[in-house]
């Protein structure tokens, strides 16, 4: 028993699924994997009268990996580790998935659910960010498409109206020359929310020595996961080297505002930052060259 | 709100009556009596409750038994065939894998789903495929060696 009473409803469609949550406003929440859900209605942080269950909603859960990438809303962690067009250039999108809970959340956890769900430490989500995803939303007046990065407002606090729907994240494909790379800091290996992450995306010249593009994004270091713009434009158009990796860790780790908590301090969480950006931009550049 | 649910539950077919908002868990345990699964931490950290949807490994902690309709949900009760425990089982005990016994059920189910999809599997891709089950015994090791004897046991019956 979660505690809760709520009715449950079982729409077959986006369009019946967003007319039901129009109806209900904020007394209704859609309902995917559950992880994040369940616990919060079983904690009495919420309590919706209405829970809308999409487990019927067919469209949601496709994957398209041909030039754009594009993820349904309802794709599972589990699906992103097991797609294998996802093993070169997009690696990062694997790291992401891979450290999120135990098998037995990613089995059955979604994208939009880790985007929704607006946590500042969400690990999927900064790799989302540095690809330059965009999130569409279905609702009642029609359908709309606006940048990530736009749609995140703060902790558990997104751009979506309370009868919208995520139904769709996507990405340009990447240029040749270009790989991701996604690390994660906790206090142990598993199971473990991040003390703080990292996700870098690079573009290389055709003599991969210069940077054409860069996309540096953290998780678990401000109110939401963000990108840091400046230390990216300190490296677009400039030769590799590891003091240009060394310094875009300083700038992000300046840019980065973390808070001290039961996990770490402020001060460790920034230092963190100016480790791991160089590192995962690194790897990033590892595997860039890597492409034949 | 009650909502009327038909469950497949270790090849057994089940209606019933219930509060929307109970948890697969919750009906497992105290309507179907399956107390094979248990209860701890109800927030998908600890791994106890797990369970196999459609033969994959779920917390049923953070799932609405009325989400599990229409799939085969395998119990810790239905691993056994005509008596015979199930090569996991069997090995859990002769390594003496098993300490309190709380973890055990869901570490074995989560050991099953894996297996089922990585026959010969290292010690570490064990331990990773396992990160969701806690054991606060710690005896971590044996479980290890268990899922390994039952790997070479599975190879064995497949190739007959």
């Amino acid at each position: 028993m979660t505690g809760a009473h709520f009715d449950y409803h079982e729409p077959t469609s986006i369009a019946e699924a967003v007319e039901l949550a129009a109806r209900f406003g904020d007394e209704a929440r859609f309902l995917a994997g559950g992880t994040d859900l369940l616990i919060q209605i079983q904690r009495g942080r919420i309590a919706p009268r209405h829970v809308i269950g999409l487990h019927r909603v067919p469209g949601l859960t496709g994957v398209e990996t041909n030039g754009r990438i594009v993820l349904g809303g309802g794709v599972t962690h589990r699906t992103i580790e097991r797609t294998p067009a996802f093993g070169g250039a997009l690696r990062g999108l694997v790291e992401g998935a891979e450290v999120i809970g135990g098998h037995q959340v990613r089995n059955v956890g979604t994208v939009a659910g880790n985007i929704v769900n607006a946590s500042p430490a969400a690990d999927l989500v900064p790799v989302l960010l540095a690809l330059d995803a965009d999130v569409t939303l279905a609702g009642t007046r029609g359908e709309r498409t606006l940048s990530l990065e736009r749609f995140l407002l703060g902790p558990g606090h997104t751009d979506r109206h309370p009868d919208e729907l995520l139904t769709a994240v996507t990405m340009p494909g990447l240029p040749a020359r270009s790989a991701t790379a996604f690390l994660k800091a906790g206090r142990r290996k598993a199971m473990e929310i991040s003390v703080a992450c990292v996700a870098a995306r690079l573009t290389l010249d055709a003599a991969g020595e210069r940077c054409l593009a860069a996309r540096i994004a953290l998780g678990a270091v401000a109110p939401t996961t963000v990108r840091v713009h400046a230390a990216e434009r300190a490296l677009e158009g400039q030769p590799l080297t590891a003091e240009a990796l060394r310094r875009a860790g300083a700038l992000a780790a300046e840019a980065a505002q973390p808070i001290s908590d039961v996990r770490a301090s402020a001060g460790f969480r920034r230092h963190l930052v100016s480790v791991l950006v160089p590192r995962a931009l690194h790897r990033c550049l590892e595997r860039a060259r890597g492409q034949a | 709100m009650k909502v009327t649910v038909s469950l497949n539950v270790n090849g057994e077919a089940w209606e019933l009556s219930i509060e929307a908002d109970r948890t697969l868990l919750d009906v497992l345990r105290t309507e179907l009596m399956l107390t094979g699964t248990k209860t701890n931490c109800l927030e998908a950290e600890c791994g106890v409750c797990t369970v196999l949807v459609d033969g994959m490994a779920v917390n049923s902690c953070t799932v609405l038994a009325v989400t599990a309709q229409g799939r085969q949900i395998t119990t810790i009760e239905g691993l056994a065939r005509d008596g015979e425990l199930h090569p996991l089982q069997q090995a859990f005990i002769d390594r003496g894998a098993v300490q309190c016994g709380y973890c055990i059920p869901g570490m074995i189910l989560s050991a099953k789903a894996f297996l089922d999809e990585h026959p010969s599997p290292t010690d570490g891709q064990i331990r990773e495929a396992l990160a969701g089950n806690l054991c606060r015994c710690t005896g971590y090791q044996k479980i290890v060696d268990a899922v390994q004897d039952a790997a070479r046991v599975l190879r064995r019956e497949r190739r007959r």
